[in-house]
């Protein structure tokens, strides 16, 4: 088996197949781009709806620095609080699952809480937290954690009370049982919720920024929207873009690896 | 069977309400007993003050975004599954659109608040688009996968009895699909209600988040929680009423 995938794996077919995988969605960016241009330049378009994007590019390009560390201002609160709110849900779900009377205690709070426009809170917690790259993480976090919770959970009910059984009757402690069962039981649900929060996650850090932050995408938006600057708002949903698709594809791609048996699709 | 079942959700109903009454106690007592400011963290009785307080201004606001909500909800819905239909429809397009719509969903979606505030002014309509784009999209993709989840072999008995394409569309596809697209109104509830207030909070005439944010510059922090406090009844109440419809009428799930 292994053998015939690395015989495959030197086939020059394979590696074409990867090579047109990868050029082929840069092919239908650089056309769209291309046609968008086309559509703006033939039929007038002003730009104060909808730009070149050979401008938006020059925008991005006249204050590179600007960008990038607005990039990775944001970058930084969403994948801490991405990571502490994703660790932090599936730590909730096992607690739940583990203790009936929690669960049935707290858990409707949970789902209200789901109910809640978290976003209002940006002002109170900019308050708790000062105006740090913190404040803007617990907020990511707060966003990210609950479909975690909720997914995990829906993962742990669908794993087959047999199979605990007989673990069970082999001597497996709890622990073993919630690490070799009912953890990658819960896996495809996991990330499905896990691609759900790297958005909201992003999400609640550039909302976040809004409520009085220097630097960070969100900051850029307000700044851009101040000067009505439409060149500089797209430049920023560009930018924006680029890192909620990556954080996107960063999460499907370790789905693919980890999940290697399917799941979900 | 019926009585252990009932007796079980009683146990569980109380349960929940004794959990969310532990947790208003052990608020209240924080905030008394530590004496916390108003900014830190306002007494629960003192939010329901607020809240009977204001009770006319926070029931407009709620008004105006509840309108919002509903409007952008109802159009995002309508869009999302038309476009989902008519993609299913051409499969030639399928490899272009769905790939095209995963990334645009990935993006943030209040990244566009600014700009179609500049669009659309700072009315009703900026907040009603902005919902019906952030809605839209997760329709669009649930009813995608909904649609996707027919057997090949039910299409084609379908067809061998002389089902056209519509048929087909009307008497399976849309059934086997209609949990899953129910499934992404419901969580698209209350991600409607967020949009609005967050694009209220940028700029508006009126609503809920505006509320807050007038609030926020006056450091009136029992308003603001009044708003929130407000604001999760709409989306509770809007969750409320698609979950139940689910209940009742996607029985077959």
């Amino acid at each position: 088996m292994s053998g015939a995938a690395s015989v495959a794996g030197n086939l020059p077919v394979a590696s074409t197949g990867r090579f047109g995988a990868v050029v082929k969605p840069i092919v239908w960016l650089v056309a769209a781009v291309v046609l968008v241009e086309a559509i703006v330049v033939v039929f007038g378009i002003r730009s104060y709806y909808l730009p070149r994007p050979s401008v938006i590019a020059s925008t991005i390009m006249a204050t590179p620095g600007a960008y990038l560390a607005g990039l990775w201002r944001t970058f930084l609160e969403t994948v801490l609080g991405f990571v502490a709110g994703s660790l932090f849900g599936v730590v909730m779900a096992v607690v739940f699952h583990r203790w009936v009377l929690l669960r049935e205690m707290f858990f409707p709070l949970f789902v209200v809480s789901q109910t809640i426009p978290v976003i209002a809170f940006g002002a109170v917690v900019v308050l708790w937290f000062g105006n740090t790259l913190l404040a803007k993480a617990v907020i990511s976090f707060y966003i990210s954690f609950l479909p975690v919770t909720v997914n995990t959970l829906l993962g742990f009910s669908a794993v087959d009370p047999r199979q605990v059984q007989l673990m069970r009757s082999f001597g497996a402690d709890d622990a073993q049982i919630l690490r070799r069962l009912y953890l990658p039981a819960a896996l495809p649900q996991l990330f499905v919720a896990l691609k759900l929060a790297s958005s909201l996650a992003l999400v609640g850090a550039i909302v976040g920024e809004w409520f009085g932050d220097t630097t960070g995408l969100g900051v850029l938006l307000l700044q851009a929207m101040y000067n009505e600057n439409v060149a500089g708002i797209w430049a920023t949903i560009v930018v924006s873009a680029c890192l909620g698709m990556g954080l996107y594809g960063v999460v499907a791609f370790a789905e693919r690896r980890i999940v290697f048996w399917g799941g979900e699709q | 069977m019926t009585a252990s079942i009932s007796s079980d959700s009683a146990r569980q109903i109380s349960r929940g309400i004794g959990g969310a009454l532990l947790v208003a106690v052990v608020w209240e007592l924080c905030a008394r007993g530590l004496d916390l400011p108003a900014y830190v963290l306002p007494a629960i009785s003192s939010i329901l003050a607020g809240l009977a307080n204001d009770a006319g201004s926070l029931l407009a606001a709620a008004r105006f975004t509840a309108t919002e909500s509903l409007a952008g909800y109802a159009i995002g819905c309508l869009a999302g599954m038309a476009a989902a239909v008519l993609v299913t429809m051409v499969p030639s397009a399928r490899s272009v659109v769905v790939p095209l719509a995963t990334a645009i969903n990935s993006v943030p979606v209040v990244a566009y608040s600014p700009l179609v505030l500049l669009w659309f002014g700072i009315g009703m309509a900026s907040k009603v688009v902005m919902v019906a784009i952030a809605v839209s999209f997760t329709i669009f993709l649930s009813t995608i996968a909904g649609l996707d989840r027919v057997d090949r072999k039910s299409v084609d008995l379908l067809r061998s009895f002389g089902a056209g394409r519509l048929a087909v569309l009307w008497r399976l596809r849309l059934p086997t699909a209609l949990p899953l697209i129910i499934a992404g109104m419901r969580v698209s509830t209350v991600r409607s209600v967020i949009v609005a207030i967050v694009t209220e909070m940028l700029g508006a005439y009126g609503g809920l988040g505006w509320v807050i944010y007038q609030a926020v510059l006056q450091v009136d922090f029992v308003k603001v929680w009044a708003a929130i406090i407000v604001a999760s009844a709409i989306s509770l109440a809007f969750f409320g009423a698609i979950s139940f419809v689910e209940r009742r009428y996607v029985f077959w799930r």
